[in-house]
């Protein structure tokens, strides 16, 4: 009996991508946080490095790098009634652009996506303005993609920045 | 000149209390740079981070731009970032390597000791001692005092007053415990820097170190998420790093009373000793023997046994000996202040314990992080709450009186007293009202 071919996957359009990109954006400005995290793999993590072109995030610091246990407390804080840093809560508008297709793996259907963001978070008065590059490294779940690692690149991440609240 | 007479500013500080003033008048900011981040020792940077020769490290002391340098005959150097051509910064990176120090507007050139090498053009236009003309000196100045304690660079911008080791006091046990931890004995900063702007008035900050009362409140919202989180998932059992970190800020109010504050000449200060929020860390058995190798166990234990929680050095440092971090204050203006967190690798120990030193700054420190904004916050809710009129005094009374000497040639208080600010205040008032900080001891 001769062996089935190799299951192989073709390399997701961008349109596909950015459609995933856009809606993880706007769960994050509609504060779904629950719905957030379920786009992460069980080992997902999420990385805000604190310098430019930083390597790891085990031996240096960042300004976040968190898996499924922090995020969950993240998320759950944002819910605590006695957090004075999110009374009056914080607001954000997320902006994707440049989305481009950087690998993909024929085999698993995994891929790096590239993209980048300007996000404003609003508090009682005063907007930060945050831009940066993202990195995506999805893997194939179904018809869609769960997020394996999300790094965000500010361009600014040396910079003295006060409260960053919302996730980038 | 001062439009305040130095009594005016003597009563501003009562023993129980001080005047809102102090965190929102400008004038009298201009006045604490001058007198006293002009008087005190500051903290620089530490030796680790200039290893090798023309090695250097750019930061401020009291807002002037400075540079720690490494000589080539191996003493450090701390100069004014100055030309002392035009008065352009000569280095601005943050960090680096340098042979000489070339100012990138004229080209004059300097040795890492800052003496002058080459000017433009050559020294002669500018005179020599026996033509009779003025000269200007040509070097890059030092500034008046710099010394290191454990490789800890503090300097001065006053000319005399007491030497680092006796200023620091029974704060030096806080340096030491943190570097014996080493099994070299030796730290090294690594990990980068995470750099915290705070819309808010410098000693919030230094204040709230070893404020023992606001942890559970202001913190509840990460540290009982935590917590509860903790007990849900893993029960008994051993819960990951992040949950070992962030729990104990929302211990109770017994613990924190039990954790105990001292107090100390100049202004210093450290919370907990025998415990603290970090002493319930899991153990790492494969460092225990190294330190044990090290040491011995007898001496082992007692290094682990000093639980120190926050060691202030009044007014521009403080110290986690237990978790290897420091954080550096730079005042900006009356409402602006960045806080500095700079990690240590403790040398000949596992990796784990630097990994849980980036995992507490990350937590802890961070702009982004999950306790800081709700101190952010606090800060700033004072820094207004302090324009209205209802009241020009902040209080200091809790626990009034109710301190006594310990034998490390200071005061001890239950954890909630406000011992530490009313300390705080007197150094205040001695820098602000005396010459070259006399008088700021007991």
């Amino acid at each position: 009996m001769s062996k089935p071919a190799p299951q192989t996957h073709e390399a997701p359009k961008l349109r596909v991508l950015e459609q995933f990109l856009f809606r993880e954006a706007r769960l994050l400005d509609e504060q779904r946080w629950d719905e957030w995290a379920a786009l992460f793999t069980e080992d997902g993590t999420y990385w805000v490095p604190a310098t430019h072109g930083q390597p790891d995030p085990l031996h240096h610091v960042s300004l976040m790098y968190e898996d499924a246990l922090l995020r969950a407390i993240r998320i759950k804080r944002y819910s605590h009634p006695n957090a004075p840093s999110l009374q009056p809560p914080p607001r954000s508008v997320h902006v994707i652009s440049n989305v481009m297709l950087d690998s993909h793996d024929p085999e698993t259907g995994a891929c790096t996506v590239n993209s980048r963001l300007v996000m404003v978070e609003y508090r009682r008065d005063s907007q930060a303005i945050y831009a940066g590059a993202c990195t995506h490294e999805l893997v194939r779940d179904g018809d869609s993609f769960k997020i394996r690692h999300k790094k965000v690149e500010l361009v600014n991440c040396e910079g003295a920045l006060e409260n960053i609240q919302l996730y980038l | 000149m001062s439009s305040y007479t130095d009594q005016q500013l003597a009563e501003m500080v009562r023993d129980e209390c001080v005047h809102r003033s102090l965190y929102t008048d400008p004038e009298i900011f201009e006045l604490e740079m001058e007198r006293i981040w002009g008087r005190a020792w500051i903290y620089v940077g530490h030796e680790s981070q200039i290893p090798e020769p023309g090695d250097y490290f750019t930061t401020e002391v009291a807002r002037q731009p400075v540079i720690l340098i490494r000589h080539r005959d191996g003493s450090f150097k701390v100069l004014f970032n100055r030309c002392a051509h035009k008065g352009s910064k000569v280095l601005e990176n943050p960090s680096g390597n340098a042979r000489f120090i070339r100012c990138g507007y004229h080209g004059w050139i300097y040795h890492t000791d800052g003496t002058c090498r080459t000017v433009t053009g050559g020294k002669a236009a500018y005179g020599n001692s026996d033509s009779g003309c003025p000269q200007p000196d040509l070097d890059l100045k030092p500034l008046p005092r710099a010394a290191s304690y454990r490789g800890f660079v503090f300097a001065s911008l006053a000319g005399d007053g007491p030497e680092l080791e006796p200023w620091l006091g029974a704060t030096a046990a806080s340096f030491d415990n943190m570097a014996d931890r080493s099994p070299e004995g030796e730290l090294e900063v690594t990990g980068g820097v995470l750099r915290y702007r705070h819309d808010s008035n410098w000693k919030f900050f230094v204040e709230n170190l070893n404020d023992m009362m606001h942890a559970m409140i202001a913190h509840q919202s990460s540290a009982q998420t935590a917590q509860r989180m903790g007990q849900q998932l893993f029960g008994d059992g051993q819960a990951p790093a992040a949950i070992q970190i962030l729990s104990p800020f929302a211990s109770d109010a017994n613990f924190f009373e039990k954790m105990g504050i001292h107090a100390f000449d100049h202004g210093h200060s450290y919370s907990g000793g025998k415990i603290s929020i970090h002493s319930a860390y899991s153990e790492i058995p494969e460092y225990t023997e190294a330190m044990e190798a090290a040491y011995g166990p007898e001496r082992t234990r007692e290094i682990f046994s000093l639980n120190r929680h926050n060691t202030v050095v009044y007014p521009s440092f403080t110290l986690k000996g237990a978790i290897q971090t420091i954080r550096v204050v730079k005042p900006v203006a009356v409402d602006e202040t960045i806080i500095e967190s700079w990690t240590f690798r403790l040398k000949g120990a596992p990796d784990e314990l630097l990994r849980r030193s980036i995992l507490y700054c990350n937590l802890i420190n961070s702009s982004a992080n999950l306790v800081g904004p709700d101190d952010h916050e606090n800060y700033h809710r004072i820094q207004h709450g302090l324009k209205t009129q209802g009241d020009d005094w902040i209080s200091m009374h809790r626990y009034l009186d109710a301190d006594e000497p310990n034998d490390e040639g200071g005061r001890s208080a239950t954890g909630s007293s406000d011992m530490v600010f009313r300390n705080q205040f007197k150094a205040w008032k001695a820098y602000m009202t005396g010459a070259n900080g006399a008088g700021t001891g007991r």
